[in-house]
């Protein structure tokens, strides 16, 4: 019963409802005006969050509406936004609807209405304007709080290139407020007394750390400001997709540059495929995968978007799958029958498709470059036959595919290298030959260049030289020579052999070099030519020879003076008659000797030609050692024959001379040259290389001279060297020379047999003299006690005349000669013409004269005349008790006097006490003697004796 | 008057050698200069000092280059912003009596308490950074500033203080909450660097203090000074 009542009331309602519903869809048209609109603010993004629902409507009913919306700043009649906003609208339906401002939304007031209209053609009598709601004020200002100062928006994140809006709100009225972006200061517009706009445009990126604006009060510390943050977000660059095996797609990209986010925002990408709708969202930031559906699926649209905080980017691909092939490297390849010139390369390609075709390229590389390139097409497995090799030669060969029908890309190469077999050297070896007689024998050096790479066609085992005696023809000689050698000795005799030269590889023998050999080493004198190198060369050419040549071969050696000079040689052909001989082995200062040979028909080589030369000629490297010779007052000879000139670096053309001299001219013959040392001297010039000796003339005696000799060659003198000092002699010297040596020798001559002679020369020229007191009468005297008995002193006598006379010449010199340095000036001399009468009593007590007598003295004093002498001397000399300690010389000196010397004796005996002995004289001077006592002496008969005199030579020498 | 002024001359300078031969023969028993033992806080505070020193030369360099990353204004020379949000940040500044009156306890434990927040904030700093190469900068510093803390924390056990205790729960930290606009953030940057430099001169001052404190008595140092001028 209850179930029944409640099923009665419901339907009851229902009925009412319906029937209410009908009456007013059908009386008048209904309003559908949008109710409870509420609107809400994101400060972050500066968006108003706009929701309301429609009321009226049927329960189920679904309706498109339409709906207007107006959005007014700062006063409602400012309105800045006006938008229709369509939907379908269901029965009590939340509805939203979001608007972005550009203006920060707490820089002004905003107010919101709107109005609906059915947009439905199921009820066009609906279509009509709702009424507008009543204005929604949003103010955020409002809800600021008390800061005196706000800069919005805060930290705002924007594209490079976008219009941002910046304002700032500020509650102090009596400040001024300044505004700066990255310390410029910005203008804006006054939106009202307290907020300022600032429009941006184009923003920059300038940091990571965003774009800073703040705005700051002209008095106080107050600031306040904002970041912001500029991001640059490019489209992904260089999309493409590829398939190698038909199953996975390969797409790539290059991600745009994504500056200006800190970290915490990143880029995503999605691929989005747009014939299957599939999507996917990639793992990596530049590649990503894409299954093949197995549903045979030809063309694909692919749609690539990166994604960041702030939006989005895509890029699109559309294209065949078919062409977008890039096949895998090909397999399986090989080089299969591989002989000295061809070979064949096999290969397997993998599948792209039952009915596909691949292209595949073929390349062939030897020594590093490309020699053959060949296209050849392939279902699954390749073939080619590579032609035209060398033999024993390395190669590689390398292959890759791609689809021949739809090019996409290459597939790697896969690369084999190989071998090519050998074949018989294709050359015959170049051959020559040095020959020299050694006692009898020729011996022969063969010598031969090795094959080239392509002439060898293998490696070179050994050579093998057979000789031909052409004398005895059935005579041959064969040697086997191994490989590495080039070249080899043989003794011959003088016979003529022609010898055959063949080089031998693993597979055969190259053809033949003939060279032939006479008895004659054909080394005939030939005059050298010089020959002018250059940078490039030597150019060498020579005359040609009248016929039966076969060819010519110019020789030389690459290093001249070396024992192994390393010959080298240049084949040329019959009718080449110059050459041009170049080598890096040639060196600057070296002198080089060629020898062209003409080759006869019987293939003997002939000397044709010598040439010398140097590639660059240089400055004499030293200079000769010169010797002077022939130096005379005027000139003198210069020579330097042991000078080499042939081993100096260039040809030696002459001489160069430098003479210094005090002389300001120079002489005939030379000219004034500066030295590098700025010094100024005489060159003289020898042009010919050949002149070894000089004659310097025209010289001045007594003169210095200093002389320096240098070679000179095309390029220029030798090395300065050290000067040669000379001093001319004089004039007059060799004749003093002459003169002044034999009296020298003379001299020294009289002096040797002086010295030889010197005693009897003694004897002669200055007999000894003997002394009184030294005598030994002496000692005798003193033995008998007698002291009365004195030495006779001059200053007893008292001479009693004087006689001035003239000595002779002879007798003073004798005088002055024996004793020089003891003057005699007192002279007693017995005169007849002076005695006139018997003087007074003096008497000399003279021990030598009167010693015969032991008692009885003698006057020494005896007045004799010359000729009276003789009985005088008789009478002393016939004393028998005369003391035999005088001397026999002495004895003898006395018997030999001369007549007119006779007087000397006696003065000798005065003289010596006085002046020949000082310190000698008796210190008891002997008394006069008593006239009684003289009387005694005076025994000797008057008429012999002469009265006393004294002979007063010398006045002035009395005294001494 | 001449002669008798030339005399003590002489005399001084006989006299100075004479003092300095006693002072050498007695330099054993100078008991500041007797080292053997334990060498005391000195050589500690020395090397604070010039760590203090070092750090601040380290940081001209790295505020500089940090402040133009920055950008306008914060890298102007004249740039001084109020504090707005850098109240937590340890202040250097005080009064100068202040300053004075400050035992060597609590002198040590304002230090050490200052760089163990500023060395938060500075870890804060560096994992903001975007360029790997001022990353490594303010890794080094912070590294080198780790030092400094460790080096006062010596000094402090070698005068017998106590490390003080952080509260739970005050560790301070760098999280910009909503309200934390990016250019607070900026000018808290700018304050954290500033205030470290000038606790860095502070830190300068307060240790040659203390090192004037714990240096040798006074006839050590007459001694050294003497020999230096002879």
């Amino acid at each position: 019963m209850a179930l029944f009542s409640a099923f009665q009331t419901t339907f009851l309602l229902a009925l009412l409802s319906l029937k209410t519903y009908q009456s007013e869809v059908l009386s008048e048209p209904l309003s559908l005006a949008p109710e409870s609109l509420e609107v809400s603010i994101d400060s972050a993004r500066q968006c108003l969050h706009l929701q309301w629902s429609v009321h009226n409507l049927a329960y189920h009913q679904e309706l498109k509406m339409v709906f207007q919306i107006e959005i007014s700043r700062i006063k409602t009649s400012n309105v800045i936004w006006v938008e229709n906003y369509s939907t379908t609208v269901k029965r009590n339906q939340v509805l939203r609807w979001s608007w972005e401002s550009k203006l920060p939304l707490e820089c002004a007031k905003h107010s919101v209405r709107m109005r609906g209209a059915v947009d439905d053609a199921q009820v066009p009598e609906l279509r009509f304007w709702s009424n507008w709601t009543s204005w929604e004020e949003v103010d955020v200002q409002s809800s600021l709080g008390h800061d005196p100062l706000f800069v919005f928006p805060k930290d705002k994140l924007v594209e490079e290139g976008s219009n941002v809006t910046i304002c700032y709100v500020s509650r102090s009225h009596q400040n001024n407020i300044s505004c700066y972006l990255e310390g410029v200061r910005m203008h804006g517009e006054q939106l009202d007394p307290n907020v300022c706009v600032f429009h941006l445009k184009n923003v920059p990126f300038v940091r990571e750390t965003g774009t800073n604006i703040y705005c700051k009060a002209d008095q106080g510390d107050l600031i306040k400001g904002i970041v912001l943050f500029v991001s640059i977000f490019e489209e992904p660059k260089d999309f493409s997709c590829e398939t190698r095996d038909l199953k996975t797609l390969n797409c790539t990209w290059a991600p745009g540059s994504d500056a200006g986010l800190l970290t915490q925002l990143s880029q995503s990408y999605t691929l989005f495929e747009s014939f299957s709708g599939k999507k996917t969202l990639c793992k990596h930031k530049s590649w990503c995968n894409w299954q093949v559906s197995p549903d045979s699926q030809e063309m694909y649209n692919f749609t690539l978007t990166a994604e960041n905080y702030l939006r989005k980017r895509s890029v699109h691909l559309l294209f065949n799958l078919t062409h977008r092939v890039h096949p895998m490297a090909p397999f399986n390849v090989f080089v299969k029958n591989v002989s000295a010139t061809n070979a064949t390369m096999t290969w397997k390609v993998h599948s792209i498709g039952n009915y596909s075709t691949l292209l595949c390229q073929i390349e062939l590389y030897g020594e590093g470059k490309v020699i053959q390139k060949q296209n050849v097409s392939v279902k699954v497995n390749g073939k080619h036959l590579m032609k035209k090799l060398e033999p024993s030669t390395e190669y590689a060969a390398q292959v890759r595919c791609a689809n021949a029908n739809h090019f996409w890309k290459w597939s790697e190469w896969t690369r084999r290298n190989f071998t090519t077999a050998e074949a018989a050297p294709s050359e015959a070896p170049d051959v020559w030959r040095n020959m020299k007689s050694v006692q009898g024998h020729c011996v022969v050096t063969l010598f031969w260049k090795p094959l080239s790479k392509l002439q060898a066609n293998g490696k070179i085992l050994f050579y093998n030289v057979v000789l031909e005696n052409l004398d005895r023809p059935s005579t041959l000689k064969l040697l086997s020579i191994p490989a590495p050698a080039n070249g080899t000795e043989l003794t011959l005799d003088q016979c003529s052999y022609q010898i055959h030269v063949t080089a031998n590889n693993s597979v055969g023998t190259s053809p033949a070099s003939v060279i032939a050999v006479s008895g004659d080493p054909g080394n005939k004198e030939v005059e050298e030519e010089r020959v002018k190198g250059t940078e490039d060369g030597f150019c060498l050419s020579w005359k040609p020879q009248p016929g039966g040549v076969t060819g010519y071969v110019v020789e030389w050696c690459e290093r001249p003076g070396d024992p192994l000079c390393d010959l080298q040689w240049k084949n040329l052909g019959p009718n080449t008659t110059s050459t041009v001989v170049s080598s890096d082995a040639f060196r600057p200062g070296v002198r080089y000797n060629f020898r062209i040979y003409g080759i006869s028909t019987e293939r003997i080589p002939y000397l044709l030609e010598k040439k010398t030369g140097y590639s660059q000629e240089l400055v004499p490297s030293d200079n000769p050692q010169v010797l002077m010779s022939n130096l005379t007052s005027y000139s003198f000879t210069l020579s330097w024959k042991d000078y080499a000139a042939e081993s100096q670096p260039g040809f030696v053309q002459g001489y160069s001379l430098y003479l210094k001299s005090k002389a300001a001219r120079c002489l005939p013959g030379s000219e004034k040259a500066v030295l590098s040392d700025d010094s100024i001297c005489c060159k003289y010039k020898i042009d010919n290389p050949k002149q070894k000796t000089f004659v310097v003339e025209n010289l001045q005696p007594a003169s210095f001279y200093e002389f320096f000799l240098t070679p000179y060659t095309s390029v220029g003198e030798g090395p300065q060297g050290a000067f040669t000092k000379v001093t001319t002699p004089d004039e007059y010297s060799h004749i003093l020379i002459r003169i002044i040596l034999p009296m020298i020798f003379s001299i020294l001559l009289i002096m040797i047999l002086c010295y030889l002679k010197s005693q009897w020369m003694k004897e002669k020229c200055y007999p000894d003299i003997p002394d009184p007191y030294k005598s030994s009468v002496l000692s005798l005297i003193k033995s008998k006690e007698n002291p009365r008995l004195t030495i006779m002193n001059v200053k007893d006598c008292i001479p009693d005349a004087i006689e001035v006379i003239n000595k002779q010449e002879g007798t003073r010199k004798s005088l002055t000669e024996t004793e020089p340095t003891k003057p005699t000036y007192l002279y007693l001399l017995p005169t007849e013409k002076s005695h006139s009468g018997p003087g007074p009593c003096i008497c000399f007590e003279n021990f030598t004269y009167n010693q015969a007598a032991s008692d009885s003295v003698s006057c020494g004093h005896v007045p004799v005349t010359p000729k009276a002498q003789p009985s005088q001397l008789g009478l002393l000399t016939s004393s028998e008790n005369g003391p035999k300690a005088l001397g026999k010389n002495y004895v003898n000196s006395l018997g030999e006097i001369p007549a007119g010397e006779t007087n000397l004796n006696y003065v000798s005996q005065l003289a010596s006490p006085m002046c020949g002995d000082k310190s000698s004289l008796p210190t008891n001077p002997p008394e006069p003697a008593l006239c009684s006592e003289y009387k005694t002496q005076m025994a000797i008969p008057m008429g012999l004796a002469s009265p006393p005199s004294i002979t007063l030579l010398d006045e002035g020498e009395h005294d001494h | 008057m001449l002669p008798a002024a030339g005399e003590p001359a002489a005399g001084d300078s006989w006299g100075m050698l004479a003092c300095l031969c006693a002072v050498l023969w007695h330099l054993p028993a100078v008991p500041a200069l007797n080292r053997t033992g334990d060498p005391g806080p000195g050589p500690s505070i020395q090397k604070t000092y010039d760590l203090t020193r070092y750090l601040e030369h380290q940081l001209r360099s790295l505020a500089g280059t940090y402040l133009n990353y920055l950008g306008p204004p914060f890298n102007e020379p004249d740039f001084n912003p109020p504090r707005l949000g850098a109240e937590t940040l340890p202040r250097a500044t005080v009064n100068l009596d202040v300053w004075r009156s400050l035992n060597d306890k609590l002198r040590l434990t304002q230090n050490y308490e200052a760089y163990s927040h500023l060395l938060c904030y500075l870890r804060g700093l560096d994992r903001q950074a975007a360029t790997a190469e001022l990353r490594r900068s303010l890794a080094h510093f912070c590294t080198s500033l780790q030092g400094l803390l460790g080096s006062i924390a010596g000094v402090m056990a070698a005068l017998g203080y106590p490390l003080p205790q952080p509260l739970p729960g005050t560790e301070p930290t760098r999280a910009p909450g909503p309200a934390h606009s990016d250019f607070l953030q900026k000018m808290d940057d700018f304050w954290l660097l500033k205030e470290l430099q000038t606790w860095l001169w502070r830190s300068a001052k307060d240790f040659n203090r203390l090192k004037k404190k714990t240096q040798p008595p006074p006839a050590a140092v007459t001694l050294h000074l003497e020999a230096h001028g002879f």
